[in-house]
């Protein structure tokens, strides 16, 4: 009994192992597995290279006292450099006005792409024709619009204080006063990048099928219950999608704000971005640069989170 | 039936509402048409203006038509070498984006391997990461692999897009395998199966990722800003942004610099316009 005992299992192995090594060379045999490999290697050691290992190395530049000369003498300090970062008078007035930022171009983004695309999705003749033109602004380069409204809002010779001029308005300063440089930057990056989110509604829109509308109108729904009561719930997920793409991008605003006004005028337009671009480029102290960048990302984790528990959970159908 | 449930049948026979609506929607529209384009235009002739005209006259067109600017930026500044360096680097990138991305979004889509669906998960996930968490790291990185000041690290970063792998992979899954077994048991190779029957059909997608990309690097700035120095290496928008300190005021270099870097993006959307919409329109499906 006992010797079967002992056979059995040892046969089973070599069984297994047989198993193993045909299933092995049965894969090895298959083209699609050279396909595959030939595909997903280089892939693979991209994302390793260029994605995971300055991520890695990101969370531990943020823990240490980045050495530049010589990477591997830099001493750990724990949490060190997210003190010197909080410390920093500039963190909370680049934390003040990119969270400003990103919820202002949020309320208005949002219900002007939703009242630009419902228009869209309404109008009989011309639609994509209408949709190419205000999409425009997308396809134009951020450098140039940024240079091209601080001309426009040049407080001397620009045209806007022209127009209001010949409209007996009151001069702006736009850009160039304080409480009003954030604000006129909202609206700046609403017009370049409305056509993104109308393209977006407006394929959602078309997308709710029409029996839907027509059967609630029949049943004698208005307009105002058919949006809130039927198209707004049959948006859900894109809302959802755009609401956090809105955020995330807010978050993440550098170009604008560094090439129109350069933070100014004082740090009016500062951003979170710009501090972390500061930090790294001009004053070269990587640590609390990466510490910047590792909380965006979790105010971006975070942000995420919150909009899609907030928001899912009713509009899902 | 009564009286009361035929009536918005009767309201929809009568079009003088519909006309209406239809006629208010059209005005709206056609305003928001002209507040999208009308900056663009107007840069589009400034940048033919003097200098005095362009601070002087509140004229749309230009009075006298002038090269000038354009003469200046191009043989002075180095905007041809700019625009030739910028073609370069979205051309590459472009190429590289719509290659890894069909051939990773097949694999993903119509291969059986273990772990496939996490392993492409966490591949997805990485599109949540701001650049910033990875921005300091890959300096460190291409100074390490002598890339500095060279085009070849502003692509390098840029060769494989996550975006792109997930939009050719949600198309593909569409294709359905009963082509590909066929083709197999008649004897084609997976390169040919990929490069024959899967790429051929996959060319709408592909359309619509090549503009995107190509607009996405077009435009991109903090990146190449940070790795090219020299003015002779830079692309367009990072040169443009520096006549902003070089010509404190002179809005007509500005005007001029601007076009040159908005008006090849804008040619190729007068005439792809459909992709680069239908691009964008497919960063819905995300959802």
């Amino acid at each position: 009994m006992a010797t079967i005992q002992r056979v059995l299992p040892r046969q089973q192995n070599k069984e297994k192992r047989s198993d193993y090594r045909a299933a092995i060379k049965k894969t090895l045999r298959k083209p699609q597995f050279w396909f595959g490999l030939m595909v997903l290697g280089p892939t693979l050691i991209w994302y390793f290279l260029f994605l995971l290992l300055p991520m890695i190395r990101s969370a531990w530049m943020s823990v240490v006292a980045y050495q530049i000369m010589d990477a591997s003498a830099s001493q750990f300090v724990g949490l060190g450099n997210f003190q010197k970062l909080i410390e920093n008078p500039l963190f909370a007035i680049a934390m003040r006005n990119t969270l400003t930022w990103a919820g202002m171009t949020f309320l208005l983004m949002l219900p002007s792409s939703l009242f630009v695309s419902t228009a869209l999705s309404r109008v009989r003749v011309g639609r994509n024709l209408y949709q190419s033109i205000i999409f425009v602004p997308v396809v134009m380069s951020l450098v140039a619009i940024a240079l091209l409204f601080r001309m426009l809002m040049d407080p001397q010779t620009g045209q806007f204080n022209q127009i209001l001029d010949a409209l007996g308005l009151p001069e702006s300063k736009w850009i160039s006063d304080e409480s009003s440089a954030l604000p006129v930057m909202v609206a700046i990056q609403v017009w370049k990048s409305l056509g993104t989110y109308v393209v977006i509604l407006t394929a959602g829109l078309l997308n709710i099928p029409h029996e839907l509308f027509e059967a609630a109108t029949v049943d004698g729904a208005n307009d105002r219950q058919m949006f809130w009561r039927m198209t707004l719930p049959l948006l859900g997920h894109t809302l959802t999608m755009i609401t956090v793409m809105m955020f995330i991008d807010g978050v993440q605003a550098f170009t604008l704000p560094s090439v129109l006004t350069a933070g100014g005028p004082g740090t009016a337009t500062f951003m979170g971005n710009m501090l972390i671009y500061q930090e790294a480029f001009s004053n070269l102290r990587f640590g609390t640069a990466t510490a910047g960048a590792i909380l965006q990302l979790i105010l971006i984790l975070f942000i995420t989170r919150v909009l899609m528990k907030a928001i899912t959970p009713k509009w899902s159908y | 039936m009564d009286i009361a449930s035929s009536r918005p049948l009767v309201k929809n026979v009568f079009p003088v509402r519909t006309l209406l609506s239809q006629g208010s929607i059209h005005i709206l529209l056609l305003f928001l048409a002209i507040i999208a384009v009308l900056p663009l235009f107007w840069s589009i002739f400034a940048s033919f203006k003097s200098y005095k005209e362009l601070v002087t006259s509140r004229d749309f067109f230009p009075h006298v038509w002038t090269l000038g600017n354009y003469d200046e930026i191009i043989n002075k500044n180095g905007f041809g070498i700019a625009l030739i360096n910028s073609i370069i680097v979205s051309s590459v990138v472009t190429l590289s984006t719509i290659a890894t991305s069909s051939a990773v979004g097949y694999v993903f889509a119509r291969y059986n391997f273990p772990g496939r669906d996490k392993l492409f998960m966490v591949l997805l996930s990485t599109m949540m990461l701001p650049f910033a968490v990875v921005l300091v790291p890959l300096y460190v990185m291409i100074v390490g692999l002598g890339l500095t000041n060279e085009l070849g690290g502003v692509i390098v970063v840029a060769l494989w897009s996550t975006f792109g792998m997930f939009m050719m992979r949600q198309f593909m899954q569409s294709i359905p395998s009963e082509l590909l077994d066929a083709a197999r048991i008649d004897g084609a190779g997976e390169l040919r199966i990929f490069a024959g029957i899967v790429l051929p059909l996959s060319t709408a997608p592909m359309a619509a990722l090549s503009v995107f990309t190509f607009l996405g690097s077009w435009d991109n700035f903090l990146w190449p800003l940070i790795v090219l120095s020299s003015q002779e290496k830079q692309t367009l928008p990072i040169l443009l942004n520096g006549l902003k300190s070089l010509y404190w005021t002179r809005y007509e270099m500005w005007t001029a610099g601007s076009m040159m870097t908005v008006i090849p993006v804008m040619i190729l959307y007068v005439f792809a316009s459909k992709y680069f919409i239908r691009g964008v329109a497919m960063t819905g499906m995300k959802a």
